[in-house]
């Protein structure tokens, strides 16, 4: 287990620590029908890392994501997370956290109770439960709105709601498939700001589906550009900008020049 | 920014005030707009009917007047209450056992698709035959009385509940499910905790359908094995006006079965009110 201490100290990509919480070796995934959905991928994830996967659709970047999860498993390759291999994750349930496109909100519960929704599986009191959902609640804005529910909230404030769901079990890894791509660009960019923050506070590892280049390289620490046909990691960039990243960020030099090297990658 | 936050809090309660009388407004203009309709349609009914039949001197053993049936009511309310009594028995016993067993066979259809094909399109045939047809069957099996009573009730609001419920197990949102997967939530966890709530609209229509179809089962059930004496339902004093011409009763005994299913129908809306009222669209009074 790493302290709080070298994990903050992982946050310069140069000095990152060796420890991989997710390690992929010529993984790939054919499904039965004969579609090669991804193949050749080969990647380390270490741990404190906010990774980015950047890629057109079909670049195979959700079935990536559900191989980690454990939804599919690898039909090649070796998958390793954290520590153990992908054909046996019991322990995998409180370590990850998944965030979708979609906030998947019970719309018959309100806030707090959807934020309890993972803790359900564990062995925990009621008091607890309630204990941790307000903390994460407080942690993403939403402490006021506990007893609300979903359709009384905005799209921006599900997507916290769904965030902090994510975040209750305290994972050591986040995934999050395309989490604001049904955002407006206004909502998009508090809430990029909103979840920098909370990683940054919360010492995680992060991996980040988007296809939008500027969203990516504002978030990540690495960016790792998808190719189609098959699905494979064409190349991975690094982000060398220093956390915490404001909003400045946005319209500095070296900021664009990343961005233009990033998209330059993604043709093929 | 806490500031500005706190300020529209206040703005908000001071808007409270004159969004609750707005509401009472709307609310009484609904009622006018819901309600006045409806009455005037059956005040201008009612007084054709009872105008008409004495215009045209229609005999009571025809076609009785509103004050006929009233009065034949009040005369034999004995008679009709105990009816009524023993229908609502048995059409609440055979409903509350379509219920059970109707939601019952679909969540076991809908954790296995292999059962769900072996077993649904039999369900489907047994929708078909005639109610009717089946009855005598019935009554031979179990004995007139009660018990084939409420088996028929059953069989005909079984179906709703059944389909209701399996479409809507079906239907629950793909990205819920893999959610809980992906918690290592069990097939019952999910189906407890996910796809039975999901499903709460569709088992409530379901229900709407077959509260009154299992009034309309019970009447069916007492035409065919009705006991006589007094433990007799509402179809069976049907059957017994008609022979002796007492045909305001009959129609006393009548509309006392519709209103039977009004009244069935009003508290499966009630019950829908409470339990879909906060979250599901079609209980909310959504503006536009």
């Amino acid at each position: 287990m790493k302290t709080a201490q070298s994990l903050v100290q992982e946050r310069q990509p140069e000095e990152m620590e060796k420890t991989p919480i997710v390690s992929m070796h010529q993984v790939g995934k054919v499904f039965p029908n004969g579609y090669t959905a991804v193949e050749n991928v080969n990647t380390s994830i270490k741990e404190g890392e906010f990774v980015s996967f950047v890629g057109p659709s079909g670049c195979g970047k959700s079935t990536i994501f559900k191989m980690i999860s454990g939804l599919i498993s690898p039909s090649e390759g070796e998958l390793e997370i954290l520590g153990e291999s992908g054909s046996d994750q019991q322990q995998q349930s409180n370590d990850v956290g998944f965030v979708f496109q979609d906030s998947t909100l019970l719309p018959w519960r309100s806030v707090i109770k959807n934020v309890m929704l993972p803790l359900e599986f564990q062995n925990l009191s009621k008091a607890e439960m309630k204990e941790q959902a307000e903390e994460v609640l407080e942690l993403v804005g939403l402490k006021d709105y506990a007893e609300a529910l979903p359709r009384q909230l905005s799209g921006g404030m599900r997507m916290r709601v769904s965030i902090a769901r994510a975040l209750v079990a305290k994972p050591k890894l986040l995934l999050m498939d395309e989490p604001f791509g049904a955002l407006d660009e206004i909502t998009r960019q508090s809430l990029q700001s909103e979840l920098l923050r909370i990683w940054e506070s919360q010492k995680m590892t992060v991996l980040f589906i988007t296809h939008n280049v500027f969203e990516a390289v504002y978030l990540s620490t690495r960016v790792a550009v998808m190719t189609p046909g098959p699905g494979k990691i064409a190349s991975s960039v690094d982000i060398p900008m220093p956390f915490p990243r404001t909003d400045k960020v946005r319209t500095s030099h070296q900021f664009s020049d990343i961005v233009g090297k990033v998209s330059q990658n993604l043709k093929f | 920014m806490e500031h500005t936050s706190d300020n529209l809090h206040v703005k908000e309660r001071l808007e409270d005030h004159s969004k609750e009388r707005e509401a009472a407004a709307k609310r009484r203009r609904n009622i006018m707009n819901n309600w006045v309709p409806p009455m005037i349609t059956f005040v201008v009914f009612l007084s054709l009917w009872q105008f008409g039949t004495q215009w045209f001197q229609i005999p009571a053993y025809i076609l009785p007047t509103p004050t006929d049936i009233i009065a034949a009511s009040i005369q034999n309310s004995d008679r009709l209450l105990a009816s009524a009594t023993t229908t609502i028995l048995e059409s609440v016993i055979g409903f509350v056992f379509s219920v059970v067993i109707g939601v019952g066979a679909a969540v076991i259809m809908a954790s296995s698709k292999i059962l769900e094909r072996s077993l649904y399109p039999y369900a489907i045939l047994l929708q078909t035959i005639p109610i009717v047809a089946i009855a005598p069957i019935i009554v031979i099996w179990f004995g007139s009385g009660m018990n084939a009573i409420v088996i028929i009730a059953f069989t005909i609001g079984f179906f709703p509940m059944l389909s209701n419920t399996l479409i809507g197990l079906n239907a629950t949102d793909r990205g819920m499910i893999n959610l809980m997967q992906l918690y290592k939530a069990s097939k019952w966890e999910i189906m407890w905790k996910v796809r039975l709530p999901a499903a709460l609209p569709y088992i409530i229509a379901g229900l709407k359908i077959s509260c009154t179809l299992a009034i309309i089962g019970a009447i069916v059930g007492e035409y065919i094995a009705g006991i006589g004496g007094g433990a007799g339902g509402l179809g069976y004093a049907i059957t017994v006006a008609s022979t002796t011409m007492e045909i305001p009763y009959l129609f006393a005994c009548g509309i006392a079965a519709s209103f039977l299913g009004i009244a069935f129908f009003l508290l499966v809306s009630l019950l829908s009110k409470v339990l879909l009222g906060s979250w599901h669209e079609s209980e909310m009074n959504v503006e536009n």
